[in-house]
């Protein structure tokens, strides 16, 4: 999470306007999933993947590490898919491979992976405010974004605070023995529960002293040469479903 | 309106306070802000500074007298907070509880843009905020990769950028080094070079009596004293009752006075940085042929 964050920041098509890069992400995933087989799809999250480092910038080790959660997800789910449990078997419970289920199994992975590719692509290329940003424009109820901008906002206040809450238990031996160790997360989880509560009174003050009464709003950034770079993602966006559609 | 410099700008009179829990946050409180003036609230945690300021900005009501800004009470009305609080600008103690949104720019211009300026207004407004703060480098930045002293930075050209007439701010050195501590206070001292009227909170005594031209001491909600900051020498008693202590250079110099060092009667240091620039050999024989 913090990785991607710091990616994106950092990340050379930054001043890119999200818009393009939504766009891009977008036909991505359409060409993904219109893919006519397990080859074309695969050949697509290539494409995606090649186009996100050559982009970003980020080298092919980080981003492998920032996919490597997900990843590992769809191993998981790919093997789950492709063996089965026979409880009647002659040594007992067993598992086993199913090869008639193969095909379809390699066809929805590497989909997913295709997937997995454009959202990438997104979020490594964009932070999570032009995206909020992006969002608003495409008229996102406000509620929603005000929630988005609110969470994420939150998340880094409150990794801090649990942060030092577990230093300052551990520096007093509140992790010393299990029993110790389940007694002191309660503890952490009931403050941090009263923080949360301290602390979304105070955002709520501080809204008011900037003379809010509505929708959290803010000035969105510019881009230059938007429209070019819209252009330039519409185009390459449709060429990746077209060559999805016409190969196999 | 003439611009005298004795004008009143913002007034608390006879304010009493209560939290729900039934603990006093204020009692019978007064203080009254001169245009363009410095003033710091003193006193230990729990006084009621943060109190007083939460009802200069209106978001307290006070459960007994009254708030006035440019002589009229205030209203609580919609329209009558909006435009109170884009007049007196409120710096939280605690920067994490200010910054909503994840880049700097952003953060700054959420003022604004509730304002309902136009789109370019706006944009003016955060740059000038950014660069008076000098934060104009950090702007794309996000707000959780700063430093606790650039994010109070940033705070403060949030509220800048509604260009307001007052300026009040709670405890903003609390935890910033000497350095974050000397560009905070040149960020301040240009705004009141610029004819701003600035409120802070601190119990940092030798802060005080360095940058303030009044003072107000308050304890358990109530102000037990007002003075000139001049006078900051002869109210060691007062201070001491109050769990605070005279500035350092305050305790000093009326020493090296008796001692002879300095004359009698001129004006005395704010600060020991000037009480040693004092001290320096080609100074003092110059304060003592004068
Ligand atoms: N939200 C609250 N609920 C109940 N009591 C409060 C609350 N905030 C402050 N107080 C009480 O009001 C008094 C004044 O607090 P405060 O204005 O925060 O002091 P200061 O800012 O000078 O440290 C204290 O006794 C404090 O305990
Ligand atoms: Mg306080």
């Amino acid at each position: 999470m913090m990785m991607l964050e710091r990616y994106a920041y950092a990340n050379r098509w930054r001043r890119v306007s999200p818009a393009a890069k939504g766009l891009f992400a977008l036909c991505g995933l359409t060409a993904v999933f219109a893919a006519g087989s397990p080859r074309v799809a695969c050949c697509l999250a290539a494409v995606l993947a090649a186009v996100t480092l050559a982009g970003t910038g980020v080298s092919l080790k980080n981003y492998l590490r920032v996919a490597a959660p997900a990843l590992g997800f769809l191993a998981t789910s790919a093997a789950t898919l492709l063996f089965s449990l026979r409880l009647d078997g002659p040594a007992g419970p067993a598992l086993h491979l199913v090869p008639s289920e193969l095909p379809q199994v390699a066809f929805a992975c590497t989909r997913s992976l295709g997937g997995l590719t454009a959202m990438l692509f997104l979020a490594l290329t964009t932070p999570m405010n032009d995206i909020v940003a992006l969002l608003r424009r495409l008229k996102t109820p406000e509620t929603l974004l005000d929630i988005m901008t609110l969470c994420y906002r939150t998340i880094f206040v409150f990794s801090e605070a649990v942060h030092d809450m577990r230093t300052a238990q551990a520096a007093r031996l509140g992790y010393a023995t299990p029993g110790r160790a389940l007694r002191s997360l309660g503890a952490l989880a009931a403050n941090l529960t009263l923080q949360v509560w301290q602390r979304s009174q105070s955002l709520h003050q501080a809204a008011l002293a900037r003379n809010n009464d509505g929708p959290l709003r803010f000035l969105e950034p510019e881009y230059p040469r938007a429209r070019a770079s819209l252009a330039t993602a519409a185009l390459s966006g449709a060429s990746l479903i077209a060559l999805a559609m016409v190969s196999t | 309106m003439k611009q005298d410099s004795g004008e009143i700008v913002l007034e608390v009179r006879d304010v009493g306070f209560r939290y729900p829990d039934g603990s006093v946050g204020l009692d019978r409180c007064s203080l009254a802000l001169r245009r363009g003036s410095r003033t710091v609230v003193l006193g230990p945690n729990g006084a009621g500074k943060t109190t007083l300021f939460l009802h200069c900005n209106g978001l307290l009501r006070p459960g007994g007298g009254q708030v006035l800004f440019e002589g009229l009470p205030l209203d609580y009305g919609r329209r009558g907070l909006r435009e109170l609080r884009s007049r007196v600008g409120l710096v939280f103690q605690n920067p994490d509880s200010q910054l909503f949104s994840a880049t700097v720019r952003e953060d700054v211009s959420f003022g604004p843009v509730n304002l309902g300026l136009e789109r370019q207004a706006v944009r003016e407004r955060v740059e000038e905020a950014l660069e008076s703060v000098g934060m104009t480098e950090c702007a794309d930045k996000p707000v959780h990769n700063l430093s606790y002293g650039q994010k109070k930075r940033v705070c403060i050209a949030g509220v800048l950028a509604m260009r307001p007439r007052v300026m009040i701010l709670d405890e903003p050195t609390a935890g910033l080094d000497l350095r974050m501590q000397h560009e905070l206070m040149e960020v301040l001292q240009r705004l009141h070079a610029e004819g701003m009227t600035i409120l802070m909170a601190t119990h940092d005594l030798d802060l005080a009596y360095a940058w303030a031209d009044e003072a107000c001491l308050i304890d358990n909600g109530r102000v037990v004293g007002k003075f000139s900051a001049d006078e900051f020498p002869h109210k060691a008693g007062m201070l001491e009752r109050h769990g605070l202590a005279v500035p350092q250079v305050a305790r000093l110099y009326p020493l090296l006075v008796a001692r002879g060092v300095f004359p009698p009667g001129a004006p005395a240091p704010r600060s020991c940085a000037e009480l040693a620039r004092m001290l320096e050999p080609d100074e003092l024989a110059g304060a003592l042929c004068r």
